[in-house]
């Protein structure tokens, strides 16, 4: 196979697993099964005492901005080992999880603090790879 | 050293391959970070697989303790032959779950640890004994199974990381060091034609001088 269209098949997979629509904090609260349906058609499930915690954080006023899964974004650009969560609600959620001073929509992690992120919320988080 | 493509050294065949190294580095990027995620991944699982294996070990163990104690107390006869009364069936929904794409299993067990009645073997001539080894073995039974969904899931993660690390290795070792050995072919090959070109020019220019 031409390397082209092999390196392009690979960075095309890179994100296959990634949400067609994320759902809200709340509407993911009010399912009973909450979940995600993923790009290659699989499912991705929330764990309820994961949802309970994020619910527990935030005023149920904010509920509906905070958009599950989220997304742990990896962009060469930043460099190896560096990843951005972007959103405020997500930023404010994540930056509360690490004890991490945050402001505005954006907000860096390092590896480190993604393993504890990910130990923290294993369903509620998700790589996402900026091709 | 890598040895360059053979294509014809053009300047349109250069600015291709200068596209085509470019994607090859971002791709050789994004694998080396799926594969640091990766390995996030695969030891998060490997610390739970250690976790549930020692807690199987454990529930285990007691177990087979309280079956020596049932043996000793009901006598070995009747154990076994309550063991062959008893139900065998159990409900285990399976199903998939993934992770970055990759596919792992999700085991739920329905009903491991049941109620004495429940188990089939009559009580009349069992003791209590039986029970507990009985219910021991249930609890045995439902770390088990959270132990193969844990290690199949790491074993997959295994296998998915090294995928990622031969196809990085590919990039960073065959194809981007063979597409910068043709590059600079390529512009060798344009710098020695610039170079006759020149000469050319000179010579013709130093006949038609002569000549006049």
């Amino acid at each position: 196979m031409n390397a082209e269209r092999w390196i392009e098949r690979e960075l095309a997979r890179l994100n296959a697993h990634l949400p067609a629509r994320r759902i809200t904090l709340a509407e993911a609260l009010r399912s009973e099964r909450p979940h995600v349906v993923g790009r290659d058609g699989s499912i991705h499930e929330f764990d309820r005492g994961e949802l309970e915690l994020l619910a527990n954080m935030l005023p149920e006023g904010e509920w509906n901005g905070l958009f599950l899964p989220i997304l742990i974004s990896f962009d060469p650009k930043l460099g190896r080992g560096t990843a951005k969560i972007t959103g405020e609600m997500e930023v404010k959620v994540v930056g509360r999880l690490l004890g991490k001073k945050c402001a505005g929509e954006e907000l860096l992690v390092y590896l480190p603090e993604i393993t504890v992120l990910r130990k923290k919320l294993p369903t509620l988080t998700q790589y996402f790879f900026m091709v | 050293m890598a040895a360059p493509m053979a294509i014809s050294p053009t300047r349109m065949e250069l600015i291709k391959l200068r596209k085509r190294i470019s994607l090859a580095q971002r791709g050789h990027d994004l694998l080396t970070e799926k594969m640091d995620a990766l390995v996030i991944e695969f030891f998060e699982i490997l610390k739970r697989v250690r976790r549930a294996r020692a807690d199987a070990l454990t529930q285990l163990a007691t177990a087979h303790r309280a079956l020596s104690i049932c043996l000793a107390l009901v006598g070995t006869i009747e154990t076994r032959q309550a063991s062959i009364e008893a139900r065998r069936e159990i409900q285990l929904e399976a199903s998939t779950r993934h992770v970055m794409g990759i596919e792992t299993p999700a085991l739920r067990i329905e009903g491991a640890e049941r109620r004495v009645l429940e188990r089939g073997y009559g009580i009349h001539f069992t003791s209590s004994a039986l029970d507990d080894a009985a219910r021991e073995f249930e609890k045995a039974l439902g770390l088990l199974v959270e132990l193969a969904e844990l290690e199949e899931s790491m074993r997959a993660i295994a296998r998915e990381l090294e995928k990622t690390k031969r196809r990085a290795n590919a990039l960073e070792y065959i194809i981007i060091p063979r597409l910068k050995a043709t590059i600079k072919f390529i512009m060798m090959r344009l710098d020695e034609m610039e170079r006759e070109n020149f000469s050319r020019l000179k010579r013709i220019k130093a006949m038609l001088g002569a000549g006049a």
